[in-house]
């Protein structure tokens, strides 16, 4: 993808590198172009074109671990220089050696894309989505073409092509607004106008119902698929080992089997769905990634790990290595029983929060956090949209929220935005308690 | 020798920036732009990884048809900028053009033509990296504690050195040359007692070298971080609710001064370029200026020397200069880049920023803080007849036109009649920018600062600032 030396050459000549000198090494090159679209006010404020070459490499010796990057053309030399830095450091407590390779070569790739990001037009888009038709809305399109290449001392020699159409779209009516989001490995318009439909729609519905307001407390609420994606992914990021070992995870002393959330919820973590962006053969260790549950009917099905955190922990390598801290790659939540057309009277009295942001917590062994709502909040009363209402916060704990999921809806929607990292199957989560807060008129 | 933007020269830059010209540019920028970093983790007092990273890359800029684009590579074509790529940001102007109704221009701005530097006391290499671990592991290592049923569970610190350097070339006669190298640790407390548990994380940072991060400086914090969670987690007691008095320290002021002021003071949230991603502003449609006491002042200014935020030039090659965002409780001035200054009709005053080669320039803050009064801290809990003192906060968050917000307290404090009394936990300040500003009566003579990384843009980029301010006093404001 790069017009200089192939990124299989430049792994391989870097891994030599670093072996010549008695590291232990893994190498990852990662060769990208994309291009953005970024809309404010129904008008187009920027489209950014990407092209980079990025080297990582992992390196040890006598257990000393260093992690490092380069941009450079020939990195191998800067990598080399910076792996001297290890012999300043000490044996690390996370050391363990790079595991024999399980993981297989993996691509999906759709030309389009490719075509777009090497052409740099995108306008194509603009027409398809009917950008010029969705009038006062904010928001962005990517298309993005990714090749990875992995070698390791343990013996990989992986490569990954993927492409990525990822977007969101935030539409105001007035001072009302709505905001979806939608996340492909393929070039698919209609995902992204569903999508699309879903923002007009909110927007077109909080712009006709009365502004009203509510008072803190304790109420039912539905989280839209951009809440709850916000929100699980904050459960999956507390299943990483490495976010246990760093003092970071509600989850740290869950132990598998536990019940941690009502049996009504199932996350997995689906690195092998090609049809999310963030699929993956292999891990950065070279270990084959397989799907898995996280929490499954409401237990705790263990840690996502890469060799190191598995060690320490006295477990096995889940294939979600990140070289210090494991990762999930896609995200699904489990189906519920709720049909769309029902999930207003399932919610009966209570509050729809479509979107979020800003979650914090105040506490991140506990669990405990509040997040702000953003766009329609709709107050629904006996089944029916009655009002909609603005700045309002859930403000409760993680564990509390997991354990009041009463029901969730049997369609799902592919969410990935800034709240949102990584690409997340969900469905609507309706939460039989849960704590809101209201800041001032 | 290794290429940086700080010898690099400019004449390959001028070159791009006339092609792109000359292939429909109507303004054309081009920047090089290294990020070099060195990090060291410390997990529970040993070395878990010593990392370093090089991001180095060039980034450009074109109005073409008025539409706006960018364009940005790594250096990996024979390890220059090229052409091609400084095309593709007029081509991606030109896609953007297709769907503009207001074109874009920009205002005329005080352009620089300048070389700066930040000339560390101390620089990084005095220190040995040896030294510097040893050091690092020994002040962890002290704050490892058990008191009681309270422990100190783990530190994770990372301490990180940094150097950016950028040469920015636009075809409308900028060209500035900066080197600044900065420091940083971020450190993340976890403890336990019988009562449950809790974290502080905290980060330490500026321009400049080893001078920034003292040793002294670290254990203090630390030390008063550990105490702080000590407080919280065996001896404070609920804290009261309702509506009372409420005295806050700078680090509190600091972060109101960043959420509450300068985020909604960026003249893109204003004109909604951020709606989508980092939001809108209050200020948008805000009626008249008033928006707190006349107690209430804040600034933001890159050119605090030694700050995080430091810089003398943005990254459109605009000057930088101080700039009063709320001045006596009234709604001032915007922090604006060239596009939103052309679009206000004043003059940019070079708030511009991109955190490294792959982002676009966008308008963030620098250093931002609430200006100090005449008032000894005393003097504000003094004057209190029931309330609470808060000093650290846990969390924060605010909506995103920057109205209603809330600050959950880690340490915070009775007072009654006058004093200080026990210690109270749970406590969470939380109400509207007008609200909070609103019922300042008093601040102190301090200017105490504090570190962050700001977020915004998208892709996302965090760009280093500092928020501070003094002890305030908040008259009649909800605790939750």
């Amino acid at each position: 993808m790069s017009s200089g030396i192939p990124i299989g050459e430049i792994a391989s000549r870097t891994l030599r590198a670093l072996e010549g000198e008695g590291y232990e090494a893994a190498v990852l090159v990662e060769a990208e172009k994309s291009l953005m679209i970024k809309l404010a006010r129904g008008e187009i404020s920027v489209t950014q074109s990407w092209n980079s070459l990025r080297t990582h490499v992992y390196v040890a010796k006598n257990k000393r671990m260093g992690v490092y990057t380069s941009t450079s053309p020939e990195p191998w030399r800067d990598l080399l220089e910076s792996a001297r830095l290890l012999s300043f450091a000490e044996e690390s407590p996370l050391y363990a050696p790079l595991p024999e390779p399980t993981g297989a070569s993996l691509s999906r790739v759709d030309e389009k894309i490719v075509e777009a990001v090497d052409t740099g037009d995108a306008s194509f888009v603009i027409e398809d989505l009917e950008l010029d038709n969705v009038g006062d809305a904010a928001g962005m399109v990517l298309l993005e073409h990714n090749v990875k290449h992995l070698v390791t001392s343990a013996g990989a020699d992986l490569s990954h092509e993927s492409t990525r159409f990822n977007g969101y779209l935030r539409v105001f009516r007035g001072s009302a607004s709505g905001q979806w989001s939608w996340t492909s490995t393929v070039y698919e318009p209609a995902t992204a106008k569903r999508a699309i439909g879903q923002a007009i729609e909110l927007a077109e519905e909080c712009a006709k119902l009365p502004r009203t307001k509510i008072e803190g407390g304790e109420y039912r609420i539905l989280l839209g698929p951009m809440v709850a994606g916000n929100l699980l992914g904050e459960v999956v990021e507390a299943a990483s080992a490495g976010m246990v070992l760093f003092g970071m995870s509600f989850l740290h002393s869950a132990k598998v089997g536990e019940r941690v959330a009502s049996e009504k919820l199932t996350i997995e973590d689906r690195p092998r769905d090609t049809s999310l962006p963030n699929f993956r053969g292999f891990d950065d260790e070279g270990v084959a990634t397989q799907d898995k549950p996280i929490i499954e009917r409401g237990e705790f099905k263990g840690f996502l790990h890469n060799s190191k955190t598995a060690r320490v922990m006295k477990a096995s390598s889940t294939g979600n290595a990140g070289w210090l801290i494991p990762t999930a790659f896609n995200i699904h939540v489990g189906a519920g029983d709720l049909k769309s057309t029902d999930i207003l009277e399932a919610l009966y009295d209570g509050v729809y929060i479509t979107n979020n942001w800003y979650t914090r917590f105040q506490n991140y062994l506990e669990g405990e956090f509040s997040t702000v709502s953003r766009d329609a909040v709709i107050i629904v009363k006996r089944g029916e949209p009655a009002g909609c209402v603005e700045r309002i916060r859930i403000a409760d704990k993680l564990p509390r929220i997991l354990s009041n999921i009463e029901d969730l809806s049997r369609d799902r929607w592919p969410i990935q935005w800034w709240e949102v990292r990584l690409p997340t199957l969900t469905p609507f989560v309706l939460i039989a308690r849960a704590r809101l807060s209201v800041a001032g008129p | 020798m290794r290429a940086s933007a700080w010898d690099y020269d400019e004449t390959v830059l001028e070159r791009i920036v006339a092609e792109m010209q000359s292939a429909g540019a109507s303004y054309a920028e081009a920047r090089l732009h290294l990020l070099e970093t060195t990090a060291i983790t410390i997990m529970n007092g040993a070395v878990v990884n010593i990392g370093r990273e090089r991001r180095w890359g060039a980034a450009y800029r074109a109005i073409a048809d008025g539409g706006l684009g960018f364009a940005s590579e790594t250096l990996h074509i024979e390890g220059k900028p090229t052409v091609d790529a400084g095309k593709r940001a007029v081509a991606a102007a030109r896609t953007s053009a297709r769907l503009v109704r207001s074109k874009v221009s920009l205002g005329p701005a005080r352009l620089g033509r300048a070389t700066y530097q930040v000339v560390p006391r101390r620089p990084f290499e005095d220190v040995s990296l040896d030294e510097k671990i040893a050091l690092l592991k020994g002040i962890a290592g002290e704050f490892l504690v058990e008191r009681g049923s309270f422990r100190v569970q783990s530190i994770v610190l990372v301490y990180r050195e940094m150097v950016e350097e950028k040469l920015l070339v636009t075809s409308d006669g900028a060209l500035v040359r900066s080197r600044i190298p900065r420091v940083s640790i971020f450190y993340n407390v976890a403890a336990k007692s019988d009562r449950g548990r809790a974290n502080r994380w905290f980060m330490i940072g500026g321009s400049g070298g080893l001078e920034v991060v003292e040793a002294e400086k670290l254990r203090s914090h630390l030390s008063s971080d550990v105490e702080s969670l000590y407080v919280n987690l065996v001896k404070a007691e609920a804290s009261p609710k309702g509506v009372m008095d409420v005295v806050v320290s700078p680090e509190i002021a600091g972060i109101m001064a960043h959420e509450a002021s300068g985020h909604p003071s960026e003249a893109d949230r204003i004109l909604g370029r951020e709606a989508a991603q980092a939001g809108m502003s209050f200020r948008t449609t805000y009626k008249g200026r008033l928006i707190g006491s006349r107690y209430v002042t804040v600034i933001d200014d890159p050119t605090i020397p030694g700050s995080y935020g430091f810089y003398l030039y943005d990254d459109e090659g605009v000057a930088a200069r101080p700039r009063i965002l709320y001045k006596n409780g009234e709604l001032n001035e915007m922090l604006h880049n060239r596009e939103t200054a052309a679009i206000y009709g004043v003059e940019s005053n070079g708030a511009a920023r991109a955190m490294d080669y792959r982002s676009e320039p966008i308008i963030r803050m620098s250093n931002t803080y609430i200006a100090p009064g005449d008032h000894k801290f005393d003097e504000l809990i003094e004057d209190v007849r029931m309330g609470i003192y808060i000093s650290k906060y846990m969390e924060w968050n605010i909506d995103d036109i920057r109205w209603g917000q809330r600050y959950g307290a880690l340490e915070a404090y009775l007072i009654l009649n006058g004093r200080i009394e026990k210690p109270v936990r749970g406590a969470v300040l939380e109400g509207t920018t007008r609200e909070l500003f609103s019922s300042v009566d008093a601040v102190s003579r301090d200017l105490k600062f504090y570190s962050g990384t700001c977020g915004k843009g998208e892709p996302p980029q965090g760009v280093p600032v500092w928020m501070g301010g003094p002890y305030m006093r908040l008259r009649g404001v909800r605790v939750r």
